[in-house]
């Protein structure tokens, strides 16, 4: 579906230097610390800046640095959500459906409307007295009602609460659902909503693409080893990538946990999640 | 089918989601020719990732539980219940040579092996 390939941009002196693709069927998610890149690239995607170099294919047709602009039907073909726009705040949901409606050929006003019914998005209200989360879900309903094939979220849980957050996830699956050949392109901070959603992932560390697995192997391979300094050094270390010193020993990142339960029983071992993973990979120093 | 995944064990969910599979089969609540959620539609109410599904899917396949029909979707295949009663049975015998080999390895004997057995076997 998409694939980006060295891409190049810079500004003063950070720089980015991605490639990654985003398969047909499936569920990317693109994670990393704040100013890391991940909205740059996306921005990059949608040629709303111009990336200095690299290559970047959308189904087939070059988009990048030399590339040309994104067709009409190739802009149909996504549905966006990013993080710091939004609607006119003197708009209301009502106006945003005639005005989706004009831009989008396929734009499905009944399921626009049955939609905001189903998130408690009030139609007729101007959208400057929405909260936050009103917002946020308004955009995901907008992004998901012209039949896209694609959908770019910059962010769409941010500012949500955890109930309105499972519920936007579950209108992400839900697309998912009704057709094999969809994909989605999602960054977030909340590793939970990730963990849930997402196939595979990209860690994106200072412009650059530092980790890429799938969430299966991450979370049945992947572990935290807790030892004291004595434990560590008895140990076989070559399934250890990363390790954090504490005040007991050292806390390891491992990508085999079943290698050090069935050999070491008497060691510590958790499941990692992806908020342990980032901090490792931030933070940790590199082993091996 | 009702599939609980406990997110937080040891055993990775798409070994869970194949024991499940296969407990439902064995118990006869899934049927033979029956076909099994869409790869997407288990993911979605197990929110989880869809290739994790799939893995299990491929899984049960390859043991010969399922038949997966590409476009079509996952279906149980009819099983001989002695062959699943040969596998299970072959199953407990390596985990307890598992067990046996930790014991020899621990130097306990085999009697209060046994002896840990029953104990064990009658909570």
């Amino acid at each position: 579906m998409l694939k980006i390939n060295g891409l190049k941009k810079s500004y003063g002196d950070f720089h980015l230097d991605v490639s990654m693709e985003v398969p047909a069927g499936m569920v990317v998610g693109l994670v990393g610390s704040n100013g890391a890149g991940k909205s740059t690239t996306i921005k990059s995607v949608l040629q709303l800046i111009r990336p200095d170099a690299g290559s970047i294919l959308f189904c087939g047709n070059e988009c990048g640095a030399g590339g040309s602009l994104l067709t009409k039907s190739e802009k149909e073909m996504m549905g966006v959500v990013l993080s710091d726009s939004g609607f006119s705040a003197y708009l209301t949901p009502s106006d945003v459906k005639s005005i989706c409606a004009a831009m989008y050929s396929k734009f499905d006003k009944n399921k626009f409307t049955a939609l905001c019914r189903d998130l408690e998005i009030p139609e007729r209200k101007q959208i400057r007295t929405f909260s936050t989360g009103m917002k946020a879900k308004l955009k995901v309903a907008a992004a998901l009602c012209h039949d896209a094939r694609f959908l770019i979220m910059d962010e769409p849980t941010s500012g949500l609460d955890v109930i309105v957050r499972d519920h936007v996830l579950d209108l992400l699956r839900a697309y998912m659902e009704e057709k094999e050949d969809r994909s989605i392109l999602i960054s977030s901070h909340i590793s939970s909503d990730l963990e849930s959603i997402c196939d595979t992932l990209y860690m994106i560390k200072k412009g650059r693409i530092v980790f890429h697995e799938d969430t299966d192997i991450l979370l049945s391979r992947y572990g935290i080893l807790k030892c004291s300094e004595d434990q560590y050094n008895e140990i076989d270390r070559q399934y250890i990538c990363r390790r954090i010193k504490e005040s007991f020993g050292y806390t390891c990142l491992t990508t085999e946990k079943h290698f050090y339960m069935e050999n070491y029983p008497k060691l510590v071992i958790e499941n990692s999640g992806i908020d342990d993973l980032i901090l490792l990979m931030e933070k940790g120093e590199n082993v091996s | 089918m009702n599939i609980i995944i406990n997110s937080s064990s040891m055993v990775p969910i798409y070994e869970q989601i194949v024991e499940s599979v296969k407990k439902s089969i064995a118990s006869g609540e899934l049927k033979p020719e029956e076909a099994l959620p869409s790869v997407r539609g288990l993911a979605r109410e197990l929110k989880i990732s869809a290739l994790t599904v799939k893995k299990a899917y491929d899984q049960l396949e390859e043991e010969g539980f399922t038949v997966t029909v590409h476009g079509k979707g996952t279906f149980v295949l009819s099983i001989n219940n002695e062959l699943v009663r040969e596998e299970q049975m072959k199953e407990l015998e390596s985990d307890m040579q598992v067990i046996v080999d930790k014991a020899r390895r621990y130097d306990i004997s085999m009697d209060e092996l046994k002896d840990l057995f029953r104990l064990v076997a009658e909570d």
